[in-house]
């Protein structure tokens, strides 16, 4: 093709436009990228240098110095032991030492303390770390997201599976389903906390009570035991209607015609919904699982309301530790230690279950 | 078992299924209700009365006459819209280049966006409050500030994909027309994407409402600046002696209720919002 002195002139110009479209771009970005970069990546920069020195606000004579790893070992160093016991004599039972007093007296550089102590091939062992809230913290943190989102999942699953057939009643549904959704999380806390309380004033005691199942005084949210399960349960309500409306949209993707010829085949219901509902609904589910686990890692409105400086999550100590003891370096510490958890479980997630969203 | 009987009892079954969610779903707003309206003497009773025998409205008076509790509502809503706003602005023009705008860099910033929407805040709390120490920001515009880490990444992705959507063609008609980058957005997209601008809008807004970690660090020393949520939570540390439930019951019915209006009028739209991109049709 020879190339005209017209021809040139054209492709420059369109290489201009192209120029000009790519400034206009970047110029229409900018402001996005401004606020995104002074409120999350330099503060993000300055929690991960600060979680490398002793940085306490507040603090007046307080010389700030870089301390290296120490917030970290101090939050992550733990240790296994056995606790050692004698045999009593007279009933030959071990007795076994009081394994706080015994974690106190290992002489270590930083002291451990007890985080709990369990049996393995009949003897026991006592788990210490040296900032036992913390890795308590970190166990909550993971039971809860592990518990939430199973329970959500399979709850949310039957109420989409529910609504996703026509019936008198099923817009009003809808909207009821909207309702804990957008609830104030501090707000759901405080009713559940109210029904929860621990003796018959409170809706569980009074209707267990009522029904002869216990004397009526649970602690749900006092007794160790029970204040997970409590709070699971408190969550479990509030997100339960999101997961349904992800997997109720992820249903209404589902073409008629396949069940229909699914019914036509003899295909029975239990077989139909794992031969067609659950592979199609895949996509869906997983990413709603991606959005319930993150979101289930940063829970701190619900630990914070319901148990204060009782018991931790992960997010609720790293504010505890910068509001209320000034440790900026520790608190930082413990906020590297989430991004990084919540960093890992994005990657691992994306990658196991192949979730591409169109970029 | 003939198949009629069959069906009806299938029937009876699915009904009492969709009543047992619609309880479970609604339930603790009723106890908090007849919380609310129970005077004090029946609220502490034992065992617990599962309808009010007597009704009362002191405690709605009680925490309506609370100035911190007022003052709250009205901080709250300023924060919110402010921040909600300011996402929708700046947000839309980042959606219109990343939507419907070619150059270089453009995937890798679709997915530091896509990134932050993950984003935990706790990771920049320190950070955050030493600049806003630093900087001595008031407390509400450190607030409005800090929700756009979550209210401006969503509405930058949510936008995207409703200008990728728009006809390519009304674009380049208006181009060929003589008229600017900016005339087109304004004049042809913005009007087109009302109706997006909308459904992000309310989504920022409720997450701008329900907003705890930031609200509650940041006015730690300046409880006149306390949103809903923080002032709220403490209602129940205001009076040592005795948990005055039925106020804060009180209290958790009526900053529920304007969302309980939203959620009415914007129910499509908001589950629109919430299951965009979730959900690939």
């Amino acid at each position: 093709m020879v190339q005209t002195p017209t021809g040139a002139g054209k492709q420059k110009g369109i290489s201009n436009l192209a120029q000009a479209e790519e400034r206009t771009a970047w110029w229409l970005l900018l402001p996005s990228l401004i606020v995104l970069v002074a409120i999350a990546i330099y503060p993000l920069g300055r929690v991960f240098y600060s979680s490398f020195t002793n940085e306490r606000f507040a603090s007046p004579g307080h010389r700030t110095e870089y301390v290296g790893f120490s917030n970290y070992l101090t939050l992550l160093t733990l240790t296994i032991r056995a606790i050692p016991y004698e045999i009593d004599p007279a009933t030959g039972e071990r007795i076994y030492q009081n394994p706080r007093l015994f974690l106190r007296r290992l002489d270590t550089p930083r002291p451990f303390d007890q985080v709990r102590t369990f049996e393995l091939f009949g003897t026991r062992y006592v788990l210490g770390a040296t900032n036992a809230r913390f890795v308590n913290a970190v166990i909550d943190t993971l039971v809860f997201t592990v518990a939430n989102v199973t329970f959500t999942t399979l709850l949310g699953l039957i109420v989409a599976l529910t609504l996703a057939t026509k019936f008198f009643g099923r817009n009003a549904m809808r909207t009821a389903m909207l309702v804990p959704w957008a609830i104030i999380t501090v707000v759901s806390a405080l009713i559940w906390e109210w029904m929860f309380k621990s003796n018959r004033s409170g809706f569980f005691n009074a209707l267990f009570d009522h029904l002869n199942w216990a004397d009526g005084n649970i602690g749900f949210l006092t007794e160790p035991l029970l204040q997970l399960p409590s709070v699971i349960i408190m969550d479990v309500w509030k997100t339960t209607p999101f997961m349904a409306l992800l997997l109720l949209a992820g249903l209404s993707t589902i073409p008629n015609e396949l069940y229909e010829a699914a019914e036509v085949d003899g295909a029975s219901k239990i077989k139909r919904f794992f031969s067609i509902t659950l592979p199609l609904l895949m996509p869906t589910l997983a990413v709603a699982l991606v959005f319930r686990t993150l979101d289930a890692l940063k829970v701190f409105d619900l630990f914070q309301v319901v148990f204060g400086e009782r018991r931790y999550s992960m997010a609720s100590f790293a504010q505890d530790m910068l509001i209320s003891n000034r440790d900026v370096g520790l608190s930082s510490a413990a906020s590297v230690v989430i991004f990084l958890a919540i960093f890992i479980f994005a990657i691992f997630y994306i990658r196991l279950l192949g979730v591409e969203r169109n970029a | 078992m003939p198949k009629a009987t069959r069906k009806l009892f299938g029937s009876v079954f699915f009904y009492l299924l969709v009543i047992a969610i619609f309880i479970y779903l609604m339930f603790p707003f009723y106890w908090a209700l007849i919380s609310a309206l129970k005077p004090e003497s029946e609220l502490i009773r034992t065992p617990a009365t599962f309808f009010p025998e007597q009704i009362t409205l002191i405690n709605f008076e009680a925490v309506l006459s609370n100035p911190r509790f007022l003052r709250s509502i009205l901080n709250s809503v300023i924060v919110a819209s402010l921040a909600t706003l300011l996402s929708l602005l700046v947000g839309s023009f980042a959606g219109f280049a990343l939507g419907k705008m070619r150059f270089r860099g453009r995937t890798p910033t679709m997915y530091a966006i896509l990134a932050m929407t993950m984003f935990p805040q706790v990771a920049v709390l320190s950070g955050l409050f030493a600049v806003i120490t630093v900087l001595q920001l008031p407390v509400m515009m450190s607030l409005v500030l800090s929700y756009l880490i979550f209210t401006l990444p969503f509405t930058v992705w949510v936008m995207t994909s409703f200008f990728r959507g728009l006809p390519v063609d009304l674009l380049q008609a208006a181009q060929v027309d003589g008229a600017s980058f900016m005339q087109t957005f304004w004049h042809v997209l913005l009007p087109l994407t009302a109706p997006a601008l909308v459904t992000t809008g309310l989504l920022a807004f409720i997450g701008a409402w329900n907003e705890y970690l930031f609200a509650l660090t940041f006015t730690a020393t300046q409880p006149q600046h306390q949103t809903v949520p923080v002032a709220i939570a403490s209602l129940s540390g205001q009076f040592a002696m005795q948990e005055p439930v039925g106020e804060i019951m009180a209290g958790a019915l009526i900053v529920t209720v304007p969302l309980v209006i939203l959620v009415l009028i914007f129910q499509g739209r908001i589950v629109e919002g919430l299951t965009a991109g979730a959900v690939k049709g």
